[in-house]
């Protein structure tokens, strides 16, 4: 299927958080009980308009493992947007988020669009991190913020949409350079240079690097 | 720590290679230093460091043949096409050279040779380090230990119209090759020690650099369809998957890989994975090392089988089987077990999610899926997860016995669950009566009413239930509502009357429903519920009531044909009602005169109940018209004696005498006069219907006579009348009169002389008559006498016909007598025997005699006549005269009007 732009995505956050979970849920609208342990980085990707335009997101759904640290870092590299999750039910997941944070700024590139998720939101009664604290560290460092739950679906869509609206834009706004691949945003097939310059002139961008 | 691995199992059967002939340990290669293998169409091909090719087939048949002088380093064997494809040395030093078999032509016991060439890079030999061979037989890659690639294009098995050109120039050995078709480009991953690239050899070997890492050689092999040909690189961290455009997931499986290979969807990984243990490196018999063969399955994500082997040194994937040739030369073969005994093993250790995943993945037919959804089910209802296990039973619908599962979750009182399975029943269309009964009952004990809405209320949604039994469920447990809605949505007319009138008591709205309905429905629907509705919302019934009885026509709009309802059957309706009945009979004969007597019947009778009840005079009198317009309106099609008995129960006296006047009941009339002692009104109905029945004269006359009270005028004309008419014989007056002791002979005396003066004359008029009578009997008598005895002369001068002078020939009749000329005569008269002038006379009487005598047999008309007549006698004296008793016929005896004609 043909689309306008791609994003690329990158999930992370402790093990146990959810990370999977949220992936299935986005792309399959399923979700698993029991989930193994994703050993390694998975790959998942779907479909979403905004603004009437079709852009395909591509996300990378990592293992939140200390161990695979040093194979999930290579993959921050080239991602547009960062869904930083933790666990309501669980505190040290939301201790951890600043190493998380430090980590995701130190290897991508710094336009990447960070969104803080506090996933398990159908948890309510083991909650441990209060919705306060979680929008509070967001403001604090510049993250959108919401909480989901993987399991009833609640805000999933939200999350990863309302990410790739931000990301949207940016490139509206001239921050990305849709040119360089490495930024984790690639321009459709039927969307030549040529033709990207007219959509973004008209939006009013001021997109420099463009010539043919 | 958690477990960074996935989990284990054994799919495979390991077991040692035997020879079938000896059933000995198949060990025909253990003298081979092996340096190349590869396989396909059923054959292991194996090389080695003399030049030698060695072909084992199924039957674990060894042959060989001498390829080259020197070695062989490389070898592919085609899937598509039995050829093989290999690299070897002829002569000393290093000089390549490619060597393309084809396997199905022998010559001379080895296969024949189809192509020879060199693979030289530029003009500078160097060792080929890798060696890729495209399926279309178009595209063979070989790369160098000096980085370059060299692809030759054209058909691989011919020298001919082959050409080569350098598609890539790296400073590292090349590693791995592999060819990718994406859409019309054929894409080539270059592998080299530390990098890894793509060459889109179809677009002007346009290069992409994919990563900054490479991998050894053997670590890299490609992926089958099922996961989309991905290149799949060993490293010692993890095992990554590229695409043509960049690096895909990556599995974090560590340890030194020496080799992968691709197997239906597994990964094999050979490693040195002894990383851990205590004692390294682990030694196999005769000091070999020992490596891990490690059987992945990619997509359900689990180990399908892990062994050790000494020393590994090719693994091939072949007729099914995985076989490992190992560095004591021995062949183990690798044999995965059936997809059933896969699933028993996952159930075994209740991993139902991976079987059933895996079961997807293999294909696994419809009953098989739907028998582990069961069992997954049934495990997990045993761990009393319910909500998971409803889950899997939902999955099992329309195969698994509903019933089993619906007991399971009844005897358990699992309320919530059972509701979603009895949902996703009715979703997929095979509910039954008692599901939806149940899924009902199941909404209402839950008090689920937002869920009842969504299933019942939801518009346009197709109806999987059986829509009586969820409208009674609904009514039962009193979510009326609902009921109503399903009733209203599904034209269940006769549910929708019952739930609103009974349940709802919403009178208007049941009311404007049946008005909605066609006219039939209408129609049924009011005969039963009209009596509630007539109760409790009179008004509207009753204008639903004339619409129903004059032109229905349903009230939203329908065009259908306008059908009309018999208004008596609605009658009964109305009990206790009579005002609106009234309404309603009146409207009725208004607008169809027409109607049936019933009609008319009520409609007086209810006239006559308000008048009698009506106190005020004015109103009583207005009432009274009104009745009696009704009895005397032309059109009202009432039943006389009905209305009679009626009018009678009332005393209304003014119906009463319409009635008897309409009935021609005159003696009626007058007897109720005379009942009520009404003279006056006696004496005027006597002249009133005198002339239709005259006797009414008579009883008037006795009823006065009977009188004790002075009634002498009354009498005075009833006599008068009776006199008048001839009614009643004097004596019979007299004796009448006679009964009263009032009446007093000067009462009579008038009447009883005219009477007798009367009859004196009536007397002597006969009598004048019969003197009269006599006298022409008489003369008659005397003429036949005469005629019978004395002559006649015939002295007529003239003939009566031509009134000329009578000539001879002449005829003469007796009669008159009357002469004729014979000629006239002739040309005249009918027959010869009667008088031409006379005949028409005598024939008339003829005929009057004749009539009479026809006459005298009808008897009915004689006796109507005699009914009739004023006076009896005298109509029994004209048949008489006729001849009634006469036994004689006139018509035979020639009484003598006529004779002979008497010629001359």
């Amino acid at each position: 299927m043909s689309y306008a732009y791609l994003f690329k995505y990158i999930i992370i956050g402790d093990t146990g958080v959810g990370k999977s979970c949220l992936l299935l849920q986005f792309t399959d609208k399923r979700f698993q009980p029991v989930h193994d342990l994703t050993i390694g980085v998975e790959f998942g990707a779907r479909m979403i308009t905004i603004d009437g335009k079709q852009i395909k997101l591509q996300i990378w759904d990592t293992a939140g493992q200390e161990s695979f640290r040093s194979i999930t870092r290579s993959y921050y590299r080239g991602a547009a947007g960062a869904l930083l999750v933790y666990d309501i039910t669980r505190r040290d997941t939301f201790n951890h988020l600043t190493t998380w944070l430090e980590d995701a700024r130190q290897h991508s590139n710094s336009n990447m669009v960070i969104m803080l998720i506090g996933n398990k939101s159908d948890l309510e009664a083991r909650r441990e991190v209060k919705k306060e604290e979680g929008e509070a560290f967001a403001r604090e460092h510049g993250l959108i913020f919401m909480e989901t739950s993987a399991k009833t679906a609640a805000n999933v869509e939200e999350a990863f949409i309302n990410t790739a609206k931000e990301i949207y834009q940016k490139i509206q706004d001239g921050v990305f350079d849709i040119n360089n691949e490495a930024n984790g945003i690639k321009i459709g097939p039927q969307h030549s240079p040529a033709n990207q310059s007219l959509n973004v002139s008209g939006s009013g961008g001021n997109q420099g690097g463009n010539c043919c | 720590m958690a477990f960074l691995q996935w989990r284990r199992f054994n799919f495979f059967d390991k077991e040692t290679v035997k020879d079938p002939t000896t059933d000995q340990v198949f060990d025909l290669l253990k003298d081979v230093n092996v340096s190349a293998c590869t396989s396909g169409r059923g054959q292991l091909v194996i090389g080695d460091f003399e030049g030698n090719l060695y072909f084992i087939n199924r039957q674990m048949e060894l042959t060989a043949f001498r390829a080259y002088e020197i070695r062989v380093t490389h070898l592919i064997q085609l899937k598509q096409h039995n050829l093989l494809i290999s690299i070897g040395e002829d002569e000393q030093g290093i000089n390549p050279l490619i060597k393309v078999w084809n396997l199905d032509k022998m010559e001379h016991g080895s296969p024949t040779c189809t192509r020879l060439t060199r693979a030289i890079p530029g003009n500078k030999p160097t060792p080929v380090s890798a060696f890729a061979v495209h399926d279309n037989l178009n595209f063979m890659a070989v790369g160098f230990e000096n980085g370059v690639v060299l692809l030759f294009k054209g058909d691989v098995t011919r020298e001919r119209h082959s050409k080569s050109r350098n598609v890539f120039e790296g400073t590292k050995r090349v590693t791995g090759l592999a060819f990718k078709t994406v859409g019309k480009d054929v894409i080539l991953f270059v592998v080299t020690d530390s990098s890894l690239h793509t060459v889109n050899i179809t677009a002007k070997d346009q290069q992409t650099k994919l990563d900054d890492t490479g991998a050894e050689p053997g670590c890299i092999v490609m992926t089958d369809a099922s996961q989309d040909h991905q290149l799949v690189i060993g490293r010692p961290d993890a095992v990554y998957f590229y695409q043509p455009d960049g690096r895909g997931p990556c599995l974090a499986f560590e340890g030194v890989k020496l080799q992968l290979h691709w197997f239906r969807g597994y990964l094999i990984i050979v490693g040195k994975d002894n990383k851990g243990l205590p004692r390294a490196p682990v030694l196999g018999p005769r000091g070999m090392e020992m490596n891990t063969v490690t059987v992945y399955d990619i997509q359900n994500k689990f180990i399908a089988h892990s062994t050790a082997y000494p020393e590994v040194i090719d693994v091939m994937c072949e007729s099914g089987s995985i076989f490992i040739f190992t560095g004591d030369r021995k062949l183990y073969q690798l044999q995965e077990k059936d997809t059933q005994s896969k699933l028993e093993m996952l159930f075994k250790k209740n991993n139902y999610s991976l079987a059933i995943s895996l079961a997807k993945s293999q294909q696994l037919d419809q009953d098989g899926l739907i028998d582990i959804f069961t069992q997954y089910g049934d495990h997990l209802y045993g761990k009393g997860d319910h909500d998971g296990a409803i889950d899997q039973y939902i999955k099992t619908i329309g195969k698994l016995e509903a019933s089993y599962v619906i007991r399971k979750f009844l005897d358990a009182q699992r309320i919530h669950n059972l509701t979603k399975y009895l949902q996703a029943l009715h979703k997929s269309q095979i509910a039954t009566e008692e599901h939806t009964t149940l899924l009902l009952n199941c909404y209402t004990k839950l008090k689920d009413v937002s869920k009842l809405d969504e299933f019942i209320m939801t518009k346009n949604r197709e109806v999987d239930f059986d829509v009586e039994t969820a409208i009674n469920v609904c009514r039962q447990s009193g979510y009326c509502k609902h009921a109503l809605a399903l009733a209203e949505k599904h034209q269940k007319h006769e549910h929708y009357l019952k739930i609103q009138l009974e349940d709802i008591k919403d009178y208007q709205k049941a009311l404007a429903y049946i008005g909605k309905l066609d006219f039939e429905s209408a129609e049924s629907n009011v005969k039963q519920y009209g009596k509630i509705l007539m109760s409790q919302v009179p008004d509207e019934m009753t204008d639903l009531l004339k619409r129903l009885c004059t032109d229905y026509r349903p009230n939203d709009g329908g065009i259908g044909k306008i059908e009309k309802a018999q208004a008596e059957e609605f009658i009964h309706i109305f009990v206790n009602n009579a005002g609106k009945l009234t309404e309603f009979l009146e409207h009725m004969i208004e607008v169809q005169p027409a109607s049936s007597n019933l009609v008319y019947n009520t409609l007086l009778e209810l006239y006559l109940h308000d008048m009698v009840h009506e106190k005020v005079i004015v109103t009583r009198v207005e009432r009274e018209r009104k009745t009696l317009e009704l009895l005397k309106n032309p059109d009202a099609n009432y039943d006389i004696d009905q209305a009679l008995i009626l009018c009678q129960m009332n005393n209304f006296k003014a119906g009463i005498l319409y009635l008897y006047e309409k009935a021609h009941l005159y003696q009626q009339i007058l007897r109720y006069h005379m009942e009520h002692n009404e003279y006056v009104h006696v004496i005027e109905s006597c002249k009133k219907f005198g002339q239709q029945d005259p006797q009414l004269w008579v009883q008037a006359l006795s009823y006065f006579a009977c009188k004790e009270e002075n009634c002498k005028s009354q009498l005075m004309e009833t006599l008068t009348h009776i006199d008048k008419k001839n009614l009643l014989p004097p004596l019979m007056v007299i004796q009448i009169l006679a009964h009263n002791s009032t009446a007093t002979l000067s009462v009579v005396k008038d009447y009883i002389v005219r009477r007798l003066q009367m009859e004196n004359d009536q007397i002597a008029e006969d009598e004048r008559l019969i003197k009269q009578y006599k006298e022409d009997t008489e003369k008659k008598r005397i003429k036949i006498e005469d005629l019978k005895t004395s002559a006649k002369v015939f002295q007529a001068s003239k003939c009566n016909i031509c009134s000329h002078a009578l000539e001879l020939p002449s005829v003469h009749f007796l009669c008159e007598p009357h002469s004729f000329h014979q000629h006239c005569f002739e040309s005249y008269s009918e027959n010869d025997m009667e008088c031409p002038v006379c005949a028409p006379e005598n024939r008339k009487i003829m005929d009057i005699i004749r009539a009479q005598e026809q006459s005298r047999d009808i008897h009915e008309f004689f006796h109507n006549q005699l009914e009739r007549a004023p006076d009896g006698f005298s109509v029994v004296a004209d048949y008489f005269g006729r001849g009634v008793f006469n036994k004689v016929t006139l018509i035979t005896s020639q009484v003598g009007k006529g004779a002979a004609p008497n010629l001359r």
